[in-house]
């Protein structure tokens, strides 16, 4: 790794040449997209539903439920890993004992090659919601509420109001939080370091690990930092591409 | 018979009320209950005895709490040591990051010269790149400076960061030009009107991002992870991950999340002290930028 400058060699694209025939950062690629799309399906309509719920709703209480949910995104992720490393210890720890409550055999968790990376998605979803769930809030208070008197006086419903009024005025901020979440999805480090280490059979090897291990455990930062400039297009691709579709809605 | 038929549907809308609160209620408690219970597992383990721990089913709360796992985790590894390094990181970086967004925001939002805008979207682009991609080149540096292993190769690279001067300049933007122009009048010099007059009105933003740094700064893993090796320099997060490889059997849980419990108290007691501040900050930058 720490090669002085004046031992390097210009190799032009033989790096990213290496890594392109390598099938285990095809498996990294593949898996950290399927963990971004995993997390954005899961997360964006629960974070539009919670935001929802929180502005809109009148009962009491609800600013403890908005802390709740907000606190574990300000706590190390690494603490959050040790702790979810816990929950879903198949013998010793809770969740498959309430699993059993409900009648439904035990489950392998991190330890099983289907299930791992599924584990990890819903620590991630544990975690930040909370964040997500601010900024649509964020976003519903800038709507002017005169909008919702008029629709009510026309006649719409509830139902209608939130699918011609809240949803259309609400594109900037949903866009806005499909972009952050696919960036900080795609960089997913802490959990697998943590939790997996790739494991079991290569089903959480994500790109950061990968460009971690490549880099600081077998010494090739040349290799390392091409899979970085691979994962930043990638990155940078989607979040343009999001930012053009959500114009065009 | 219209009056009779009128009070029933009264009823009928007031008792669908409060089935629709009682709905929400019972919602907002599911979900309460949802986000606590790995708060409240982590505090249970690390008041149980080592045979509660390797218990199946597993016990949900200590027959006797026992906090001696809190005395315990400062003996098995240096975590004083690690508090006191965290501590010092965290406060010399965000007090860092405070002085240089303030001035550079200030600057940005106030003054004029050539080539402004080109670098205040060189600023706002560096927010674009995510932490891997500097890792690499940031840890060659520090390594060619010999910093590896010390608190500057920890500080140095956090002392400023896009985030904070983008959120400054958008506060002190807001600040009316005819305050600083009075200042100024009275012979102010630009370093008077920025720390006299400028400073004390930001007080909430500086909150925002006071807090953001301490709990980033506090937090992060993968630089602290790369940049040092030995035990004496680890921060409390690496602490934490050492002290999970250390105690892989089940009956030192209790040891990995009292070190944990600790861990996370800052962030919490931060969060929940000025939540307000950070939940502004994150409105300001997020939909309003």
């Amino acid at each position: 790794m720490a090669v002085p400058y004046s031992q390097l060699e210009w190799v032009g694209l033989h790096n990213y040449a290496i890594l392109f025939q390598q099938a285990t950062f095809r498996t990294a690629l593949v898996n950290v997209f399927l963990y971004s799309l995993a997390n954005l399906i899961i997360i964006l309509p629960l974070a539009l539903l919670l935001g929802m719920f929180l502005y809109q709703s009148t009962i009491r209480g609800k600013n403890t439920l908005r802390t709740v949910l907000f606190v574990p995104y300000m706590i190390p992720t690494v603490a959050v890993a040790i702790v979810w490393g816990y929950l879903y210890e198949p013998q010793y720890g809770p969740l498959n004992q309430i699993l059993g409550w409900l009648h439904i055999p035990p489950q392998n968790w991190l330890g099983s090659v289907n299930e791992a990376m599924l584990s990890l998605v819903i620590l991630n979803v544990w975690q930040t919601l909370g964040y997500y769930v601010v900024m649509v809030v964020a976003g519903l208070t800038e709507i002017p509420q005169e909008y919702y008197e008029a629709a009510s006086i026309d006649g719409a419903s509830w139902f209608q109001q939130q699918l011609y009024v809240t949803l259309p005025l609400l594109n900037r901020s949903l866009a806005f939080v499909f972009v952050i979440l696919t960036i900080n999805t795609l960089q997913i480090f802490d959990p697998v370091y943590v939790l997996t280490q790739g494991s079991p059979v290569n089903s959480t090897d994500v790109v950061a690990y990968q460009m971690y291990v490549t880099a600081f455990n077998y010494g090739q930062a040349g290799l390392a930092s091409a899979m970085a400039m691979v994962l930043l297009a990638v990155v940078l691709f989607l979040s343009l591409l999001q930012l053009r579709l959500f114009r065009t809605i | 018979m219209i009056h009779v038929y009128m009070k029933r549907s009264n009823n009928l809308r007031i008792r669908l009320r409060l089935s629709s609160q009682m709905l929400q209620y019972l919602i907002m408690i599911a979900l309460i209950c949802v986000m606590l219970f790995p708060f409240f597992w982590l505090v249970a383990s690390s008041l149980k005895a080592p045979n509660e721990l390797g218990a199946v089913p597993p016990i949900w709360w200590s027959a006797h709490p026992d906090i001696s796992s809190y005395i315990t985790v400062f003996q098995v590894v240096p975590f004083a040591r690690a508090l006191l390094n965290s501590t010092i990181v965290t406060v010399s970086s965000t007090v860092g990051i405070l002085v240089t967004s303030i001035m550079a925001g200030y600057v940005f939002a106030k003054h004029n010269f050539r080539g402004k805008n080109f670098i205040f979207i060189c600023v706002l682009a560096t927010m674009m790149v995510p932490q891997f991609i500097m890792l690499i080149p940031l840890y060659r540096m520090m390594n060619a400076f010999n910093l590896t292993n010390s608190y500057p190769g920890l500080i140095l690279p956090n002392l400023a960061n896009g985030f904070g001067i983008f959120l400054m300049r958008q506060f002190i933007a807001g600040i009316p030009n005819d305050l600083l122009e009075a200042a100024q009048i009275d012979g102010a010099s630009e370093w008077t009107i920025l720390w006299r007059v400028v400073v004390p009105l930001l007080r909430p933003a500086a909150a925002a991002l006071i807090l953001f740094a301490f709990v980033f700064q506090w937090n992060n893993f993968l630089w602290p992870l790369s940049i040092v090796y030995s035990q004496d320099m680890s921060t409390v997060v690496l602490s934490l991950n050492g002290l999970r490889t250390y105690t892989s059997s089940i009956t030192f849980t209790n040891i990995v999340m009292a070190g944990t419990a600790i861990g996370i108290l800052p962030s919490v007691i931060l969060t929940l002290w000025v939540q307000k501040y950070f939940i502004e900050g994150i409105s300001i930058t997020g939909i309003k930028g």
